[in-house]
């Protein structure tokens, strides 16, 4: 990595000795639009040279160019033009928005084909779609954007990385189900993409089907992201600043029990369980706290800076970035915080006429620091907050209260001295989450992520091009915290401090080379590849230390240079399994006259995850295409102006399962102490039951579409597909009587995924009113085909407190639907729980009484027992739809985009059902309190004999659908008359509101939860609002 | 000229890459754990591997879900305790005798499995080790002894269990039933007198003890014939380990003239042990890897502890806050008033309290009293690092020498031997004889190994759990063994203990 740095620098250096200046004759003109209107700010690029210009306010220009020279004039949205100059010395041109160019250019893996002639489903998102999106992580600027992409934040915790699954679930198991993401054609995988900055991106494809992905082979059924940066442009060095600052608060907070209602309500819960009043006089209560206003932070700071130059002539081009950015989370912001600097260089030069040397380069630092537990019922400041008891005050300043209950000398104390309080009704995990912060203070997470890539391409002759690319990822992230001494509660405590920190480092790198054939002969026009790769990841490992009984009290003096005694300090070492690819692959593109287009590819994967028996896989694809109104029987008109249907079938793997489980190996941890000192052995097992015969999981997916324009303006983008994986690989839950200490993995399931995709674009404009709409809508159905267990299911991966595991994947349903009890309304008085017998006249719920929960007897047993459970729904959005508006007026500029999902269940689990006393939502006051009161949320009593709240059933679950106002933004440009007078090209300044409301029933934070399984709250970290302010400047 | 140099630069650079191509270059071998058919070669594998197999032991009081404080939780003795009525859920529905193939806790049945897994897979493997033959019937001993102990755990805790003897393969692991207990009987007999004679009598204390000697594994054959009911058997072989009442045995082992000698912490492996579990502080255990395979504190310590406690004026005990699970019964408490071995196994905390000079958080259904046996004391706080509350050291038996006086003379029933043998019990202690009756050695064994995890066990040989237990919920018929978890009932043959479902 060290050589690459140095590289990067004597590019530098090479770049900028590089331009050469000409001068010749003076050359006016103007540039319009395809209306007439001027259109200013475009460049115009004296062909051959470095010599360009910008045209003014009124379109008008002048440039010194000799008398047979061409200018290439261009402007961003709209199609370059190329014209002589002729001897002219004024000329008009005129440009026509790009939208109307069909040779628009798509990204297809290892290399570029024109949209026209694409014959996959690929979506694509490019810079002019980001650029006005707050920098934040990427695959949040991806969400809504793209149909068949379903994108769920897993946390609102800034920086923290979203689930994202491209035409639904793929396969089994969290990690395997992510999208392969390829930048700049490195892969990317370890350690994932949180340190692309944004606006150094120029375009990113989605290749969605598999004949598209299959280039990708072994790692592209889940779905292929490929990301490309900015490139420098051959013409004027051109500057551009963007930064924005704000604030960010939550969107929306709970409504929790206050005071008064929270003791009338256990009041009852005492007395209908048998017990006495607890509290006497509720309404003396009054409000108590709110213990969400504790935590929640209403103005967390939000900012970013980037600066990126670029430019270049004909011999080299470069792009260099700098950017930074901070976020404070919205809860407890001191122990919830993110910061990434970034840096970027990509140049690309031209060696001889044979040889290209290109390269990119990209670092970031990221520096995050995390509440702990979020999305987790057991403890964490927003499970504490939501759970704790409103008559617990936030600090204790009665001295005799302090006196007698919070003696410990370990207490948390603010900054007067006096001790957060302890609740004396909420225990177990539950901590006052402001002292919890204190207990945090200091620590953070860090990465260092280094990716780039160097390429030399030879272009041998006009038809024949070779390609050999190195690319490389290396990262290194780690850990530091401090825990002081404290005490939270009995079981959260510390009686010494201590200081720890981690270290690990991963480096990844990959060599492809890649032979490229095109020619044309007569109308057939054909491309082949054959390309050969090596790819390595994983190489590295980790290390730590804690050291306990620092002689400090805080963070602020904590060292690792404190001389600490052996038996005071514990490490931890990691090794990381290489894991390699070898890979060798060939595509045939074809076409007749771009009329009928034919793509085939077929790759060939060896991979050191599987046994000697199923080491290579072989993966083809084919995809077809037809350009209906390209036929001549197609006459041109102003109804349907294309039409191109393409439809194909591929195979693509998938070997996203931890390493050696085809072996059975042995290891040691399986420790026992001997003799009278205790001394401790290192025992060895073997970790599990061996499978040679793990074979690939293979992923099949037809899709057939049609991408069409009608009335010149509108154009429409259908896709069907049905994506069937088969030989799913997963952990079995095997017997505990077999005795592994780790389950075994194998070939236990299939599933499919089905669905429909539409992507409906709309772009005019209306005198000085510009105004374009684009929206696209996802329809998808998952269901799971085959299981391979001697049980008809497998157990769902979801679970909840004492409840136990609440979704089950079984054939037939979508994976891990939700599985429980289905609740018939509450019985209103004891006429009702009598009559409901079964056959022989017995009760079927015997223990209910009234205004508990009337179970459905699915069986019809007579009685309620596990058999009894049912699928209540899936946890899989079935649609997801995005929607955005742009409109320009003059110097004006609108934006808005609106994004939802809906057709899926969440499980509600923000009330802790095993840690007596917590607190409940406000629609516990809707409880059944006598007949007639309620249908739907049951009494509330302490003795819950009928399980009302304990058994899973539907009345945890609420529909997750949504449709939120992710974006709006107003922006206004100074007049360039204005801005060319402080030499700038464009000024800009706008205001953004960033998740500004949602529009849900869903009676938690927020109902858009990522994770392995979607849609489960625990108290997930909600999402920030945010209001933000920026500019941005252009030379 | 230049050109030509870069093609050279290019063509070096493609023929590296197309290396890469070979299937070798996806062929990697694991490194840092081994591979199963190359390991278990040679004598220190394998004893790496009978280390393996001793993991499992620590199921006695390593972990939250530890035989004693589960067994003691079920007994008449004990409450579960705990911060409140659903702490610890298993123990609490075990202690109300409510526990179904959901809420069993399936560690007691996957931890044993696991020890008889690993044992199944040594022994398949020790015949090819290359090492010396003694060394080998040792390890094969030890291997067989302990195996026969966690199946003696399994078919009194769940009657009807599969007995393997070799290890499972994905092809014939859903091909098992359950047998018959008698069966199950049968092979832990087999194991341990095959056993015992390649067992040495005594080990090297510092290094060794805690490792199986002829004895302790003695010792164990006659407390399983016991539960047999194979008296006759039972007598013969725990005569061999008792030797004469109050004397030496022939492997030196004595009963410990201070009874409260035993519960000292330091007092690792002393004479009257015969079996024990061996817990340290030296693993520094933090939550990270708590009741894992490298977890070697004592969790029963923690578990026993006082909730919140605080000592405020001298007189009062200095204890580390525990959890305060294992409430002690009132009815124990009155039993056991005047006996001698009152203080080393009860700890009342109510005077304390009452006078202020102490304060603690009940626990579920407190009645004030702690097991001393296993409350630890401040001194016994591990001074190491990791979470100290994690890293207990107490040892805990799996038999002692009074246990199996007591079991020698409730298999004899009467006679002059047995009458030795309980007079020698109850001399320790500073208390009279009394004639030999079932019925004495019942009460004798109920304050002798109060809180230690037999008494379930022995209520249930003795039919007395439906009487005893009544008030706790109990149901003759269903309640004397546990049900089998639920997911070894998914798609196995396996069948749900009755009264269960």
């Amino acid at each position: 990595m060290k050589l690459l740095k140095a590289f990067v620098f004597c590019i530098l250096s090479i770049l900028f000795s590089a331009y050469a200046h000409a001068q010749d004759a003076s050359t006016k003109g103007k540039v319009i639009d395809e209306t007439g209107l001027p259109i200013p700010g475009a460049t115009i690029l004296l062909k051959g040279t470095a010599m360009s210009v910008t045209s003014d306010f009124d379109g008008k220009f002048q440039i010194n160019a000799p008398k047979n020279g061409t200018l290439t004039i261009s402007f961003i949205g709209y199609k370059t033009v190329e014209t002589t100059i002729n001897g002219q010395n004024a000329m008009n041109v005129k440009l026509y928005p790009a939208t109307q160019d069909l040779n628009e250019v798509v990204v297809v893996g290892y290399g570029t084909q024109k949209k026209s002639v694409t014959t996959g489903a690929i979506s694509s998102v490019k810079a002019k779609d980001l650029e006005k999106v707050p920098n934040g992580r990427i695959e949040q600027a991806l969400q809504g954007r793209v149909s068949g992409v379903t994108i769920a934040a897993s946390s609102g915790q800034p920086g923290s990385a979203s689930t994202i699954r491209i035409r639904g679930i793929t396969t089994f198991g969290d990690g395997g189900n992510n999208p392969l993401w390829v930048v700049d054609g490195v892969v990317v995988d370890a350690g994932g993409i949180g340190y692309l900055n944004q606006s150094d991106i120029e375009s990113m494809e989605v290749l969605k089907d598999a004949a598209s992905a299959a280039i990708y082979g072994t790692r592209a059924a889940t779905g292929v992201i490929l990301v490309t940066t900015k490139k420098g442009k051959s013409g004027k060095i051109t500057v551009s600043y963007n930064g924005f600052a704000g604030v960010s608060s939550p969107e929306t907070t709970l409504n929790m029990l206050n005071a008064t209602q929270y003791t009338t309500i256990m009041n009852e819960k005492s007395v209908a369980a048998g017990g006495s009043i607890r509290f006497a006089d509720p309404s003396a209560y009054g409000e108590g706290t709110d213990w969400q206003k504790q935590i929640f932070n209403t103005s967390a700071l939000r900012y970013s800076h980037e600066l990126s130059i670029s430019g270049g002539n004909d011999v080299s081009t470069f792009y260099a970035s700098f950017g930074t950015q901070n976020q404070d989370g919205i809860v407890l912001s001191e122990i919830s915080n993110y910061n990434r600097t970034n840096f970027r260089l990509n140049s690309t030069h031209k060696i001889s006429k044979v040889f290209t040397f290109g390269q990119t380069f990209g670092f970031s630092r990221e520096k995050t620091a995390g509440i702990g537990n979020t999305n987790n019922e057991f403890g964490g400041p927003l499970a504490s907050a939501i759970s704790l008891d409103p008559l617990t005050p936030v600090v204790e300043t009665d001295p005799t209260v302090i006196n007698s209950r919070y003696t410990n000398p370990a207490m948390v104390r603010d900054e007067n001295g006096n001790p957060y309080a302890i609740s004396e009704l909420v225990k177990a995990e539950m901590t006052n989450p402001l002292a919890y912060e204190k207990t945090r203070l200091g620590g953070f997470n860090w990465a260092d992520n280094m990716v780039g890539n160097a390429y030399v391409e030879a272009t041998i002759s006009k038809h024949f091009k070779f390609k050999t690319i190195f690319g490389g990822k290396m990262s290194y992230w780690g850990n530091e915290g401090f825990t002081p001494v404290h005490y939270l509660s009995a079981t959260s405590k510390a009686v010494e401090n201590s200081y720890s920190q981690g270290e690990n480092s991963s480096f990844a790198w990959n060599v492809e080379n890649i032979a490229t054939y095109s020619n044309s002969i007569g109308n057939h026009n054909f491309t082949v590849l054959l390309g050969q790769g090596a790819y390595v990841d994983n190489i590295g490992g980790g290390s730590g230390v804690t050291l306990q009984d620092l002689p400090i009290d805080s963070y602020r003096d904590a060292s690792f240079g404190f001389d600490i005694p052996a038996d005071k300090r514990t490490s931890w070492t990691s090794a990381q399994t290489e894991h390699k690819l070898t890979s060798l692959f060939t595509r045939l593109n074809y076409d007749f006259k771009e009329k009928y287009l034919f793509t085939g590819i077929i790759r060939r994967d060896g991979s050191t995850r599987f046994g000697g028996n199923n080491k290579f896989g072989v993966f083809p694809s084919f995809n077809l295409g037809w350009v209906v109104t390209k036929e001549e029987f197609w006459k041109e008109n102003d109804i349907l102006n294309t039409l191109k249907i393409r439809g194909g079938y591929g195979v693509v793997g998938n070997d996203a399962i931890a390493d050696f489980r085809y072996l059975s190996v042995v290891e040691g941890g399986y420790n026992y102490a001997f003799g009278s000192d205790a001394k401790i052995t290192t025992g060895y097992a073997n970790l599990t039951l061996d499978n040679p015969d793990l074979r690939w999981e293979e992923t099949s997916q037809a899709n057939i579409g049609f991408e069409s324009r009608f009335f010149h303006d509108l154009t429409l983008t259908v896709d069907v597909y049905s994506k069937k994986t088969s030989g799913i690989l997963r952990e079995v839950n095997i017997p505990g009587y077999v005795g592994v200490a780790k389950n075994p993995t194998a070939n236990i399931a299939d599933m499919e995924n089905r669905g429909l995709e539409i992507e409906l674009g709309y772009k005019k404009r209306f005198g000085d009113l510009n105004f374009s709409a684009n929206a696209n809508f996802a329809y998808l159905e998952n269901e799971v085909t085959y299981v391979a267990s001697d049980a008809d299911y497998i157990v769902g991966d979801a679970s909840f407190q004492s409840m136990g595991v609440v979704t089950r994947t079984k054939v037939g349903q979508s994976y891990n639907s939700f599985y429980g009890f289905k609740t018939a309304g509450i019985f209103q008085n004891d006429a009702e729980v009598a009559a409901y017998t079964n056959a022989s006249g017995g009760l079927i719920q015997p223990k209910a009484r009234p205004g508990d929960f009337r179970w459905v007897d699915t069986d019809g047993n007579g009685a309620i027992d596990d058999n009894d459970k049912q699928f209540l729904g899936n946890n899989i959005p079935k649609y997801t739809f995005g929607l955005t508006l742009n409109l320009d007026y003059k110097n004006f500029d609108f934006m808005a985009f609106a994004q939802g999902a809906a057709g899926n269940k969440v499980f509600q689990g923000l009330h802790r059902l095993d840690v007596a006393n917590v607190n409940y939502q406000t629609d516990a006051l809707g409880r059944w309190t006598g007949e007639g009161t309620s249908n739907d949320y049951p009494r509330l009593t302490d003795n819950d004999t009928n399980e009302n709240f304990g058994k899973m059933s539907d009345f945890h679950l609420e529909n997750g659908d949504y449709l939120r106002l992710k974006l709006i933004q107003l922006g206004y440009s100074l007049p360039s008359n204005v801005v060319s007078q402080i030499g700038a090209s464009k000024i800009r300044f706008y205001i953004t509101g960033e998740n500004l409301f949602t529009i849900t029933k869903y009676t938690g934070f927020d109902p858009e939860i990522g994770g392995g399984v979607f849609g489960i709250d625990k108290g997930v970290y909600p999402q920030a609002k945010s209001y933000l302010f920026g500019a941005s400047v252009q030379f | 000229m230049k050109t030509i140099k870069y093609k050279y630069l290019f063509i070096a650079l493609a023929i590296i890459s197309f290396g890469s191509c070979s299937e070798e270059f996806v062929e990697i071998q694991p490194k840092g754990v081994f591979l199963s058919e190359n390991y278990y070669s040679n004598e220190k594998q394998c004893t790496a591997a009978l280390v393996g197999v001793y993991d499992a032991m620590r199921k006695n009081s390593g972990g939250f879900e530890n035989m004693i404080s589960m067994m003691n939780a079920g007994s008449d003795d004990f409450y579960a305790g705990g911060g409140d009525a659903k702490d610890g859920q298993q123990m609490q529905d075990f202690s109300t005798h409510s526990l179904t193939s959901i809420n069993v806790p399936g560690s007691f049945w996957n931890d044993h499995y696991q020890g008889i897994f690993r044992a199944n897979v040594l022994l398949s493997k020790l015949p090819e080790a290359d090492m010396g033959d003694d060394v080998k019937l040792r390890i094969a001993a030890e291997t067989k002894a302990l195996r026969a102990i966690y199946y003696f755990n399994l078919v009194r805790m769940f009657k009807n269990v599969p007995l393997i003897l070799v290890p499972l393969t994905s092809q014939t692991m859903y091909g098992v039933e359950q047998a018959a207990p008698e069966a199950v009987y049968a092979q832990i007999e087999k194991d341990l007198l095959e056993a015992i004679p390649a067992l040495p009598a005594t080990v090297t204390a510092a290094t060794d003890a805690g490792r199986l000697t002829k004895g302790g594994v003695q010792a164990m054959l006659g407390k399983v014939y016991l539960f047999e009911g194979k008296k006759t058997e039972a007598a013969a072989v725990l005569a061999q380990v008792n030797g004469t009442p109050g004397a030496v045995n022939q492997y030196g082992n004595k009963l410990l003239e201070s009874f409260s000698d035993l519960w000292v912490h330091a007092n690792k492996f002393n004479t009257e042990s015969l079996i024990e579990v061996c817990h340290s502080a030296s693993g520094n255990t933090i939550w990270d890897f708590y009741a894992s395979g490298k977890d070697e504190g004592n969790t029963l310590n923690l578990m026993i502890g006082p909730r919140d406690y605080k000592k405020v004026k001298e007189g009062a005990p200095d204890l580390p806050a525990g959890w305060g699970f294992n409430i002690i019964t009132q009815n124990l408490y009155d039993a056991m008033k005047t006996d001698p071995r009152f203080e080393a196994t009860i700890l009342d905390l109510n005077p304390h309290a009452a006078s202020g000079a102490a304060t603690y958080t009940p626990s579920y259904q407190n009645t004030g009293y702690f097991l001393s046996k296993y409350v630890p004391r401040a001194s016994d706080v591990s001074t190491g690092a990791g979470i100290k509350d994690l890293n207990y050291r107490q040892n805990t038996y799996i038999i002692r020498l009074a246990d199996t006086y007591l079991m020698e003379a409730e298999a004899l029933g009467s006679g002059a031997r047995a009458q030795a043998l309980l007079d020698a019990v109850r001399a320790r202690v500073g208390l009279p004889s009394i004639p030999v009756t079932l019925q004495a050695i019942k009460n004798e064994r109920r304050m002798e190994f109060a809180g230690e995890g037999l008494r379930f066990f022995d209520l249930v040989r003795w039919g007395d759990a439906a009487t005893v237990l009544a008030n706790r919920g109990f149901n003759a018929g269903v309640d004397e063994i546990f049900p089998i978890p639920t997911r070894e009932l998914q798609g196995t043959k396996l069948k749900q203990n009755p009264g269960y479902n």
